[in-house]
C-alpha cells in the first residue's frame, strides 16, 4: 500500500514537472541542435538589424555617422571595421572612423590606427599606420592653404602624403567642423537591408537564449532551475520505473 | 633532407603579441644613412605577380620602400589567420639580408619573431616561378604565420627585382 501511495506521489510530481518544462525542452533542444550546427546553418553569418534587439543589446546600429565629400557622396564604416564609399566597400581599418579631409584628388580618411589615403574614386593607395611614425592620439585631419594638418591632444602635425612624414608645427588653425554627420535615411536602409549596420551573429543570440544570457541574471537563473528540474524528472522517472518494478512484484 | 620542425620554441607559454619595433626603427637600424622613403606604383604586370606570390590581390596602389645602393628595405604586411603580421624584410643584391616580425596580432604563432627562425632567410633568393630558392622549416602550431612570412619575403624579393631592374635600365 506504501509502495502504491508512493508512486502515485512520485508520479503526480514527475507529470507536473514534466508539463511545465515541455516548452523549455523542446526550445533547448532545437537551439542546442543549432548550436551544433552553427558552421553548417551559417549562423555566424547571419547579423542582426532588427533596431529593439540592438538597443536590448545595448549597442547603437553601428553605421549611423559618416562623412559626406564634395561629390556628395558619403565615407563611412560599418560591419565592425569595412570603410564604405557610398554602397562599396573600398578599405578596412581599426574603428573608429576618426576623421575625412580631401586633399590633391585625394581623400584621407583617419581611423583609431592608420590613416588611410583612397583615390577621389576610393581605390586604397596605402596606409600610413601607427608602426610606420603616425603620431598617438591624432583625432583629427584639416587641410588648409595646400597642407594637411593632423590634430592631436595638445599638437599639430603637418603631414607630407608623398614622403609620409610628420611634423610637429605650431601654427593655430582656423577651427572647422570635422565631426561625423547622421547618414541619409536611404543609406541607412540600405545597410539595415544588406545587414551590415549590427555586429551581433544570430549565433550569438542563439546562444545567449539557450543560456539564459540573453535575459540577465534572472534568465541565467531560470535556465539553472530548469536544469535542476530536468534532473529531479531523470530523478522522478528511475524512481517511478523502479517502485512499479517492486509493486509488481509485491503483487506476486 | 627531411624538414626538421622547431619543436622547442612551441612553447605554450609564449606571448606571441606585440610591436616589436616600429618601421621608422627598423629602417634606421638597417641603414647607416637614413635614405629617404622611395615609392614603387604597383603596375598591371607587378599586381599580377603579386598576386601570385601572395595568393590573393594585392592592397594599394603603391608600396614605400628605402633604398641605398643595391640594398632595399621593405615593410609588408600580411594576414597569418585573422591579422596582419607586420614584417621587415631587407634585401641586398637580390637576397634576402634580413627578415624581422615588426609587429605579431594573433594569439598564436608568434614563434615565427625567433631569430632561430628567421635567420634561415638568409641568402634566399627567389626561383623564375617566384617562389624561394631555399626551403624553409615550418613552426608546429604555426603553419599559418610561416606561410604568411614566406610569402611576404619572396614578395619582397620581387619588388626589390623590380625597382633595381628600373633603376639599372635607367
Amino acid at each position: 500500500m506504501n509502495i502504491k501511495k508512493s508512486i502515485i506521489l512520485n508520479l503526480r510530481w514527475h507529470r507536473r514537472i514534466g508539463l511545465s518544462l515541455f516548452f523549455m525542452v523542446i526550445f533547448l533542444a532545437l537551439s542546442g541542435f543549432a548550436l551544433n550546427h552553427s558552421v553548417g546553418l551559417k549562423l555566424s553569418n547571419s547579423k542582426l538589424s532588427s533596431d529593439w534587439l540592438l538597443s536590448w543589446y545595448g549597442l547603437e546600429p553601428a553605421a549611423n555617422h559618416g562623412f559626406e565629400l564634395n561629390a556628395g557622396n558619403w565615407l563611412y564604416q560599418a560591419d565592425d571595421s569595412k570603410l564604405f564609399l557610398g554602397n562599396q566597400v573600398i578599405a578596412q581599418c581599426k574603428p573608429p572612423l576618426l576623421s575625412v579631409a580631401e586633399f590633391e584628388q585625394q581623400i584621407l580618411a583617419l581611423c583609431d590606427d592608420a590613416l588611410i589615403m583612397l583615390t577621389a574614386q576610393g581605390q586604397l593607395i596605402e596606409k600610413f599606420t601607427r608602426l610606420q611614425g603616425l603620431p598617438e592620439d591624432i583625432s583629427s585631419i584639416t587641410v588648409h592653404n595646400n597642407t594637411v594638418y593632423l590634430h592631436g591632444i595638445s599638437d599639430v602635425f603637418a603631414f607630407d602624403a608623398d614622403r609620409l612624414t610628420v611634423t610637429p608645427t605650431s601654427i593655430i588653425l582656423p577651427s572647422s567642423n570635422t565631426a561625423p554627420r547622421p547618414l541619409p535615411r536611404a543609406l541607412k536602409e540600405y545597410l539595415k537591408v544588406q545587414g551590415l549596420s549590427s555586429s551581433i551573429s544570430m549565433e550569438t543570440l542563439i546562444l545567449d537564449l539557450h543560456s539564459g544570457r540573453f535575459f540577465g541574471d534572472a534568465g541565467v537563473l531560470f535556465i539553472d532551475i530548469v536544469g535542476l528540474l530536468l534532473c529531479i524528472l531523470a530523478i522522478t522517472g528511475l524512481w517511478a520505473w523502479v517502485n512499479h518494478q517492486r509493486y509488481r512484484k509485491d503483487q506476486g | 633532407m627531411g624538414s626538421v620542425l622547431l619543436t622547442s620554441l612551441t612553447s605554450p607559454l609564449v606571448i606571441a603579441k606585440g610591436f616589436f619595433q616600429s618601421g621608422p626603427d627598423f629602417i634606421a637600424e638597417v641603414f647607416q644613412q637614413q635614405p629617404n622613403a622611395k615609392v614603387l606604383w604597383l603596375t598591371d604586370d607587378i599586381r599580377e605577380n603579386a598576386k601570385v606570390i601572395l595568393g590573393r590581390p594585392v592592397k594599394g596602389l603603391r608600396v614605400r620602400y628605402h633604398q641605398f645602393d643595391l640594398t632595399t628595405a621593405w615593410i609588408l604586411e600580411e594576414i597569418g589567420k585573422e591579422m596582419p603580421i607586420t614584417i621587415g624584410v631587407v634585401v641586398t643584391d637580390n637576397e634576402i639580408a634580413r627578415v624581422k616580425i615588426l609587429a605579431y596580432r594573433e594569439s598564436r604563432g608568434g614563434e615565427v619573431r625567433y631569430s632561430a627562425y628567421t635567420k634561415q632567410y638568409l641568402g634566399a633568393a627567389l626561383t623564375d616561378n617566384n617562389r624561394l630558392d631555399q626551403s624553409i622549416d615550418g613552426i608546429t602550431g604555426a603553419t599559418l604565420s610561416v606561410w604568411a612570412v614566406n610569402k611576404v619575403a619572396a614578395l619582397a624579393l620581387y619588388y626589390h627585382a623590380q625597382v633595381t631592374q628600373s633603376r639599372d635600365s635607367t
